[in-house]
């Protein structure tokens, strides 16, 4: 059923007709419109199924002169981008556009989609380590190694950071923020308790057990979100012993290793005495439970220390933080740190201005307003800290000479992280399943080195 | 073609024959008409728009889907492999979970929302004030999966509503972490589910129930028929109708259940609670392994067609021919 009406014949040429012949000559000029009306359809049908395969295709466009769009996954950094990018423009002259993808799994598609085409993204925020190393391997990822040097002969960047910038030698993007990994707590529940911040691993565990003497849960652990179940492995394993950790994280050990079961022992023995929360408590709850003394420390990255103040918090007063201190004295010093890249795309259609803001965003006035923005710390360390915990965890981790080892997210092959956080989820669940578990992780880690490195070499 | 009015001659006085101008579909098609309008292809440029739409949406995905799955592809490079995707599934502990959940949720949502619905319906059928019993349990269908889920996150969460409410009832030791471990991720969930689809199934089950004659039921009573066997062998039969609308669209829901489980637990924990729906994007667009993703999206296909059609064509009247 085409839903068209039936043509209208013309008038029979009959004298008893009643229709004027004068009327004729009209119905014919309506004939040519006709036909316009199914050409017109035709090219509409064609210009919807080209048009609408155009808009597909495009994603990022030019921001006109002056102006740089930088994409993210994150609504909270929107803030922070505009009062980067403010700072920006007063610097270099160039304004910075957030532009923010606020689902992980869009912006991922996206980027990876669009990199080789010049609908690309100028400017990208993105992780770090071995995923900003399967971004540059593409070829699609400005080489910023001339930016990270020029900001750090001028002091504007930690030095030590660059390693989880590069690849193959030169630099793909620079730091954005430099968020510790930290556990926080109620510094007035502590007081209550006769409780200071830890600074040894046996006054992490008087912590634990006094507090849970006292009714209050000691520590939040969380599958919720999927991606925070290696919070606990990642802590444990990097006090225990920060070689492993960053050797098994960088591939040149294994998981089945007694000193990653140890670290699950460990964990399991925590859960044996009942110091965890329910493994479905959001890091949001948490730090509203921790606020108002229902759960003892929270562990987490220096960044959720807004989500504190949000649920009532007051910064060294109700909450504060603390690095969690080694269980082998004898090991190296050192902290888990987060730290997003800047990065630039080749085929952006911004290119000039990109690099125009690569080049400017570690000055400490961009720096300053982007990390006061987001209240979290900054790699450059000219920045005054945004708050009293960012202060007092910064001066630990400089007056202790802690190691700063990235975060289990950004080590290894994106694929095998992606798949390992599901397998200490699950060991998360059933504490003492965690030989069966090292054992599938290794078997994971075998195939996603080998597809890695085969890679490399290509 | 257009008729007058005549009379049949002045001298007689007779009633005048009026003839009514008429034109008939098919004398209005011939003539001229379908020269003027460009012969039968004429209406190929009105139906482009739909077929554009339908093929770049619908068709060109599927085969396109159809040609990855024999491919390793990580969204940069692809290599064929020929059919690894599909013999790596037979040896997937995670596909197979995720075909046991899908099955769970097929079989879950054909006992719960059909028969709760059916239920309600027969219920309140007759029931003084049934039509206000029947819009409450409608009410919840008018609410997005995902607000269902968090409605729901907030009762099953380990300190959550249920088990605060078991406690409180002295049935703590039935508390527990109802969305943590399988295969009680899975049930919860499906219970959640039936909350809102049991809904549309009671209205589908309550229009059924108003089609059917007075006439069959009154004859049953006449014979004796009450309660049970009225239900089974007079108002059940007149119902096959819309039971097989129902059910229908509850297999075909349920195999493609994403939304809650989503939202719920993102098919965690450790991917326990996933189903092949969500099994699928994860392959495809977390871990991207498009040809392992796109092995599974046709394995999904052809479940839901297969079981659709099977279904309706042993179900539908007619359909067996």
């Amino acid at each position: 059923m085409s839903g068209r009406h039936p043509p209208i014949p013309d008038p029979p040429a009959d004298t008893r007709t009643t229709t004027p012949r004068a009327q004729r000559p009209a119905r014919r000029a309506q004939r040519p419109a006709r036909r316009t009306l199914l050409r017109a359809s035709a090219a509409g049908a064609f210009a919807t199924a080209t048009g609408g395969l155009a808009a597909a295709c495009g994603s990022a466009a030019g921001q006109g002169p002056g102006k740089v769009a930088v994409h993210g996954d994150n609504a909270n950094w929107e803030a922070p981008f505009d009062a980067a990018g403010k700072a920006m423009r007063s610097v270099a002259g160039v304004r910075l556009v957030p532009e923010v993808i606020p689902s992980l799994e869009s912006f991922e598609q996206i980027v990876k989609s669009s990199l080789r085409t010049n609908k690309t993204p100028d400017l990208l925020k993105y992780w770090s380590g071995y995923r900003l190393r399967d971004l540059a391997r593409t070829g699609g990822l400005e080489d910023l190694t001339r930016e990270w040097e020029d900001a750090e002969s001028r002091g504007w960047v930690e030095p030590t950071l660059r390693e989880a910038f590069t690849h193959e030698g030169r630099v793909y993007g620079l730091p954005m923020n430099l968020a510790y990994w930290v556990f926080f707590y109620n510094p007035e529940v502590f007081a209550e308790h006769r409780l200071t911040a830890p600074r040894t691993w046996d006054d992490f565990l008087t912590a634990c057990t006094r507090l849970k003497d006292n009714g209050i849960t000691p520590l939040h652990g969380t599958t919720a979100g999927r991606w925070p179940a290696f919070i606990w492995f990642q802590e444990i394993l990097s006090r225990q012993d920060p070689r492993f950790y960053d050797d098994l994280m960088n591939g040149r050990e294994r998981y089945t290793d007694p000193r990653a079961e140890r670290a699950l022992r460990t964990i399991a023995g925590f859960f044996d005495k009942d110091w965890f929360t329910s493994m479905d408590v959001d890091h949001n709850n948490a730090a509203a439970a921790a606020v108002h003394g229902k759960v003892g420390m929270v562990p987490c990255g220096s960044w959720l220390g807004s989500v504190f103040t949000a649920a009532g918090g007051k910064p060294g007063k109700s909450v504060d933080a603390f690095i969690l201190p080694m269980a082998d004295p004898s090991a190296r010093p050192s902290v888990i740190f987060e730290s997003s890249a800047f990065a630039a795309t080749v085929k952006g259609a911004d290119k000039k201005e990109a690099r125009k803001a690569a080049g400017s965003w570690l000055h400490p006035e961009v720096a300053t307003a982007f990390a006061h923005a987001l209240q979290d710390g900054s790699p450059n360390p000219l920045v005054k800290p945004a708050s009293v915990i960012i202060e007092g965890v910064a001066r630990q981790a400089r007056d202790d000479n802690l190691w700063l080892l990235n975060r289990f997210w950004e080590q290894g092959p994106p694929e095998l992280v992606e798949s390992t956080v599901d397998d200490l989820a699950g060991m998360l669940i059933d504490p003492h399943s965690y030989r069966d578990g090292l054992r599938t992780m290794q078997e994971r880690a075998d195939e996603a080195w080998k597809v890695w490195r085969e890679a490399e070499k290509s | 073609m257009t008729d007058t009015v005549s009379t049949a001659g002045p001298a007689r006085p007779v009633r005048a024959r009026r003839r009514i101008p008429v034109r008939s579909p098919h004398q209005a098609a011939k003539a001229n008409a379908t020269r003027r309008m460009g012969g039968p292809l004429a209406g190929v440029p009105w139906a482009l728009p739909a077929l554009a739409l339908v093929g770049v949406l619908l068709i060109y995905p599927f085969f396109r889907s159809i040609y990855g799955s024999f491919f390793e592809d990580n969204g940069f490079t692809s290599s064929f492999t020929g059919l690894d995707n599909y013999t790596r599934l037979a040896d997937d502990p995670i596909f197979g979970r995720s075909l046991l959940n899908t099955f769970l949720w097929v079989a879950g949502t054909l006992v719960l929302p059909v028969a709760v619905g059916l239920a309600i319906a027969v219920a309140t059928h007759r029931m003084r004030l049934g039509w206000l019993a029947q819009l409450v349990i409608v009410l919840p269908f008018a609410i997005s999966g995902v607000a269902t889920a968090a409605l729901w996150r907030f009762i099953l969460n380990t300190d959550g509503a249920l088990n605060e409410v078991l406690r409180g009832v002295g049935l703590g030791s039935w508390a527990q972490g109802w969305l943590l471990e399988w295969p009680q991720n899975t049930l919860s969930m499906i219970v959640a589910s039936t909350w809102q689809a049991t809904g549309l199934n009671v209205v589908l089950f309550a229009i059924g129930l108003r089609a059917i004659p007075k006439e069959t039921v009154e004859a049953a009573e006449l014979d004796g028929a009450r309660g049970w066997r009225m239900f089974r062998y007079i108002t059940l039969p007149q119902l096959r109708a819309v039971t097989v609308v129902v059910i229908g669209m509850a297999i075909v829901n349920s195999l493609k259940a994403f939304d809650m489980v989503w939202a719920l637990t993102q098919g965690g924990p450790s991917r326990s609670s996933e189903t092949l729906a969500l099994t699928m994007y994860r392959e495809a667009f977390r871990l991207f392994h498009v040809g392992y993703g796109s092995a599974i999206a046709l394995v999904l296909s052809v479940i839901v067609v297969a079981s659709s059609w099977a279904y309706l064509r042993r179900q539908m009247p007619g359909a067996k021919d």
